[in-house]
């Protein structure tokens, strides 16, 4: 299965990163950061290749 | 004023009230000390499990406690005239890595309140924020209706 991409999540409130897929790079996006609730914009996402 | 009635409440009354609010207080044991604290939370009605964003400094009391899954018990209460209504839920607080966290957690996380007057009272850098959740081995509620 190919098409899961991989993301580099950066948290520009409270530092913390995280690898994440897809899913859980929307679900980021409309919750705000897992560990500090800062809303999230989006952009704070690096893919890796 | 007279203690008019007490009744159980229902599973989905209780459910309720946890949706209702987001904040309860926790209290931790270890061997005999006690430790309570006021705490924000999601609630997951659907599984019937809360999840917590629980923030301390490097030598507080509240890491002390936290650092072996503690037995805890939350209870959330409510006073709407002539009403008072207070759950209490029992269980061991887990904590969950952010390893393993899934698209699920950040939903979850995502309905329990920033912890803001935690994260303004000190440098941030000095803070850690740590996620927890709470299966609970029990849960009960108590409505009471006072007649005035
Ligand atoms: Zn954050």
């Amino acid at each position: 299965m190919s098409g899961t991409e991989t993301y580099q999540f950066s948290c520009p409130e409270c530092g913390q990163s995280l690898t994440v897929d897809d899913s859980m790079r929307f679900a980021l996006v409309d919750n705000g950061c897992v560990v500090c609730g800062a809303p999230l914009r989006g952009t704070e996402f690096a893919a890796c290749s | 004023m007279a203690l008019d009635q007490q009744t159980e409440m229902t599973q989905s009354e209780i459910d309720d009230v946890l949706s209702r609010h987001e904040t309860g207080v926790l209290s931790l044991a270890r061997s005999d000390d006690p430790y309570a604290i006021p705490i924000s939370y999601g609630y997951d009605s659907e599984h019937r499990r809360f999840y917590m964003r629980l923030v301390s400094t490097p030598e507080s009391e509240k890491r002390e406690f936290l650092s072996s899954s503690p037995d805890c018990r939350l209870v959330v209460y409510e006073e709407t005239e002539p009403v008072y209504q207070s759950v209490v839920a029992i269980g061991t607080l887990e904590q969950i890595s952010t390893d393993e966290l899934t698209a699920d957690h950040i939903e979850q996380y995502g309905k329990a309140k920033r912890p803001l007057f935690e994260i303004w009272a000190e440098g941030k850098e000095e803070l850690d924020v740590q996620l927890f959740k709470l299966d609970p081995e029990s849960m009960s509620g108590r409505r009471i209706e006072i007649e005035s």
